[in-house]
C-alpha cells in the first residue's frame, strides 16, 4: 500500500538544497534562517524549475510544468529577479539561437506563475478562504495539474498579530484575531487546501526573535577561518540553535521539514569574475542530516558549491 | 469590518435569519467570518431546516471577503507591470547608481543607514533635484503624525489615479529610526507591531502608486566596533533595499555598500565624492 501511496504522490525533483530528501505533494517545507540569508533566492530558483514545461517543441527544459502559488506577506518580491533565472535556464538550454521561442517559452512559463500580497493577516485569511474555490474553477478549465504553494515568509505579520489586543465584544464563543487564532485558522485551511488539491507547500520564515546580535556572531566565531570546511568542528556549532523558535506548536506541527540556512563566513572566490561571492550554508534540521551544504547566489541562480 | 446586519442591505439573503444563526456560533461580522472553520460552519448549517438559503448566504459572504485580499495576479501581468511602471529614480550620485544598476526603484522601499554626518541627509538634495517640480515637506515628531501623513496621501492618491495624472514620484522619511526607536522597548511588542504597519503601509504605497521610498536610519555599535544599522532584528526584514553609508575621516569621499537587495549580490560596494 506504501508502494501504492507513493506512485500516486511522485517526489517531485527539485534544485538544492531541496533535492536531498524526496519532497512529494502533502509536505510543507519550512526554510528558516536571519536575513539577509537567500531564502527568497531559494524559493525563485525552486519556482523556475517548477514552471518551465518538461519539454516543448522537441527541446527538453526539465522543468516540472506545475503552476506555482506565490503567497508574499513581506511583499519584497522582485518579478525581475524571476525573470531573469528563468531567461537564464532557457538560454542555457537553447543556446543563443532562436530568440522568438526562448520568449514564447519565458511567458507560457510565467503563465503558470500566480501572485498575490498580503499587507496584515485579514487579507491573507481572506486569500487562503477563497483559493479552494479558485483552484477548483482552474481544475475544471485546465484540468488537474500539481500545485506548488510558496510562502514568504511566515513571520511577517508576528509583531502586528501579537500586539492585536482586541477584546471580544459581545458572546463568549466569539473568537478574536491573535497570534494563536490566525495560525490556527492558517494550518487548518492549508491543510483543507492539501486534501483537495495536492501541492506541496514551501514557506520561509526569518528569524526575528532571538538572541541579540553579539550572541550571532559567537556562534559563528566557533567556525573554522576560510579555506578548511571541517565538518565536525561546524556541526558542534550548529547544534545549539542560535535562534529562537517564535511560532507556536500548532505551526510547528504542521511543518514536515524544516532546512535552516545562513550566510557562511567563507567567500568563495569564482574563477571568472573578480569578486568573491557570499556563500550560503544550508542545514536539513528535519530529518536532521547531519551534513551541509554550501552554495553561492549568481546571476544565473542558485548553485551547489560543495 | 463590515458587519453581517450593514451587509443585509447591500444582500438581501443575509437576512436575520441566517444574523442569528451566526450570531449563537459567534459571528457578527465578516472579520469572525475569517476566524471560523468554515467547513464546521457549513455542516451545521446542513442541518438547519432552511439549509439551502443558508449555504447561499455563506457563499454570498464568500463573495465578499473575496473582495477583502489584492487580486491575484499572473506572472505575464507582473511583468506588464515592471516594464511599463516600476522604473528607476536616479540618485543624482554616479557611484550609487552604478551600484544601484541605475537607482532607486518605484515600487521599492530603500534604506540608507549610516552613522550621523555619514552624508545621508546630503544625498537627499541629489536624490530631489530628480523631482524638483513638487518636493512637499510634512513635519512630523511621531510615528502617529507619520501614519497620519501618509493615510492623508493615500486617499489624495487614490483620487489623482482615478483622475488619471499621477504626480508624486518619491518620498523620503529623514529618519524613520527617530521615529521608531522611542516605541522599541526590549520585551513589548507594541512598538515592533507599528514599525511592521509602518512599513507594510510604506510598500503599499510604493507598489500601487509606483513611487520610490527612501528611509534613513541611524547605526549603532556592532561586533568589533563596526557600525550596523539600528532597529534590530526585526527591521532587517522590511526594506527591499539596505544600504549602509560612511565617511572616510575628515574628507569628501564616501562609501556605500549593498546589504541587501532583491536582484543583486550583496556585499557591494561604491566610492563617491560629494563637493559641496
Amino acid at each position: 500500500m506504501l508502494g501504492r501511496a507513493q506512485a500516486s504522490r511522485p517526489s517531485l525533483s527539485l534544485p538544492a538544497p531541496l533535492h536531498r530528501i524526496p519532497l512529494r505533494a502533502g509536505n510543507v517545507v519550512e526554510i528558516a534562517g536571519p536575513s539577509p540569508s537567500a531564502k527568497t533566492q531559494l524559493l525563485i530558483q525552486t519556482a523556475v524549475s517548477c514552471i518551465l514545461p518538461k519539454e516543448r517543441n522537441g527541446v527538453h527544459y526539465g522543468g516540472l510544468g506545475h503552476s506555482v502559488l506565490f503567497v508574499d506577506l513581506d511583499c519584497r518580491f522582485d518579478v525581475s529577479r524571476l525573470v531573469e533565472m528563468l531567461r537564464h535556464r532557457i538560454v542555457q538550454v537553447n543556446g543563443c539561437s532562436c530568440t522568438a521561442d526562448d520568449e514564447e517559452i519565458l511567458k507560457l512559463s510565467m503563465r503558470r506563475f500566480s501572485y498575490i500580497r498580503c499587507y496584515d493577516s485579514c487579507e491573507l485569511l481572506a486569500a487562503l478562504k477563497t483559493l479552494h474555490h479558485r483552484l477548483e474553477k482552474e481544475k475544471e478549465s485546465n484540468g488537474i495539474g500539481g500545485h506548488l504553494l510558496m510562502i514568504d515568509s511566515i513571520g511577517a505579520f508576528h509583531w502586528v498579530d501579537r500586539a492585536s489586543t482586541s477584546l471580544p465584544l459581545g458572546g463568549k464563543n466569539r473568537k478574536y484575531l491573535s497570534l494563536q487564532n490566525v495560525l490556527e485558522v492558517v494550518v487548518e485551511d492549508l491543510r483543507k487546501l492539501m486534501s483537495a488539491h495536492p501541492m506541496l507547500v514551501i514557506v520561509t520564515k526569518a528569524t526575528i526573535v532571538g538572541t541579540t546580535g553579539n550572541d550571532f556572531r559567537r556562534n559563528y566565531k566557533r567556525w573554522p577561518s576560510a579555506g578548511t570546511f571541517d565538518a565536525s568542528s561546524e556541526l558542534e556549532g550548529l547544534r545549539e540553535p542560535y535562534f529562537r523558535e517564535y511560532m507556536p506548536p500548532i505551526w510547528q506541527s504542521f511543518v514536515t521539514h524544516r532546512i535552516l540556512v545562513r550566510g557562511s563566513d567563507d567567500h568563495i572566490a569564482m574563477p571568472k569574475s573578480q569578486e568573491n561571492n557570499t556563500a550560503y550554508v544550508s542545514e536539513w534540521l528535519l530529518p536532521r542530516l547531519n551534513f551541509l551544504d554550501k552554495f553561492v547566489v549568481r546571476n544565473a541562480g542558485v548553485f551547489l558549491v560543495s | 469590518m463590515a458587519s453581517l446586519k450593514r451587509l443585509e442591505t447591500e444582500f438581501p439573503i443575509l437576512d436575520p435569519d441566517f444574523q442569528s444563526f451566526c450570531a449563537l456560533r459567534g459571528i457578527f461580522t465578516v472579520q469572525d467570518f475569517l476566524i471560523r472553520d468554515l467547513q464546521s460552519l457549513v455542516a451545521d448549517a446542513e442541518q438547519q431546516p432552511s439549509s439551502e438559503r443558508f449555504m447561499q448566504a455563506i457563499n454570498q459572504v464568500l463573495y465578499v471577503i473575496d473582495g477583502l485580499h489584492q487580486p491575484w495576479l499572473n506572472g505575464v501581468d507582473l511583468m506588464e507591470d515592471a516594464q511599463k511602471n516600476k522604473h528607476v529614480l536616479s540618485t543624482g550620485c554616479e557611484g550609487m547608481d552604478f551600484l544601484l544598476r541605475g537607482g532607486l526603484r518605484r515600487g521599492q522601499v530603500t534604506e540608507l543607514a549610516g552613522p550621523s554626518s555619514s552624508g545621508k541627509t546630503q544625498m537627499q538634495p541629489r536624490v530631489l533635484q530628480e523631482v524638483m517640480n513638487s518636493i512637499l515637506c510634512h513635519s512630523v515628531y511621531d510615528i502617529f503624525s507619520m501614519f497620519d501623513v501618509l493615510h492623508c496621501l493615500e486617499s489624495k492618491l487614490k483620487y489623482q489615479m482615478c483622475r488619471g495624472d499621477n504626480d508624486e514620484r518619491l518620498i523620503i522619511i529623514d529618519s524613520i529610526s527617530s521615529l521608531i526607536t522611542p516605541i522599541l522597548g526590549s520585551s513589548g511588542s507594541q512598538g515592533r507591531a507599528l514599525m511592521v504597519s509602518a512599513m507594510s503601509l510604506l510598500k503599499k504605497l510604493a507598489h500601487e502608486y509606483n513611487l520610490a521610498v527612501l528611509v534613513t536610519n541611524h547605526t549603532v555599535g556592532g561586533d568589533g566596533g563596526i557600525p550596523k544599522p539600528a532597529l534590530g532584528e526585526s527591521w532587517k526584514t522590511l526594506p527591499h533595499v539596505r544600504l549602509l553609508l560612511s565617511r572616510d575621516c575628515g574628507s569628501n569621499t564616501y562609501q556605500v555598500s549593498l546589504l541587501k537587495h532583491p536582484s543583486i549580490a550583496s556585499g557591494k560596494a561604491a566610492k563617491f565624492i560629494i563637493n559641496d
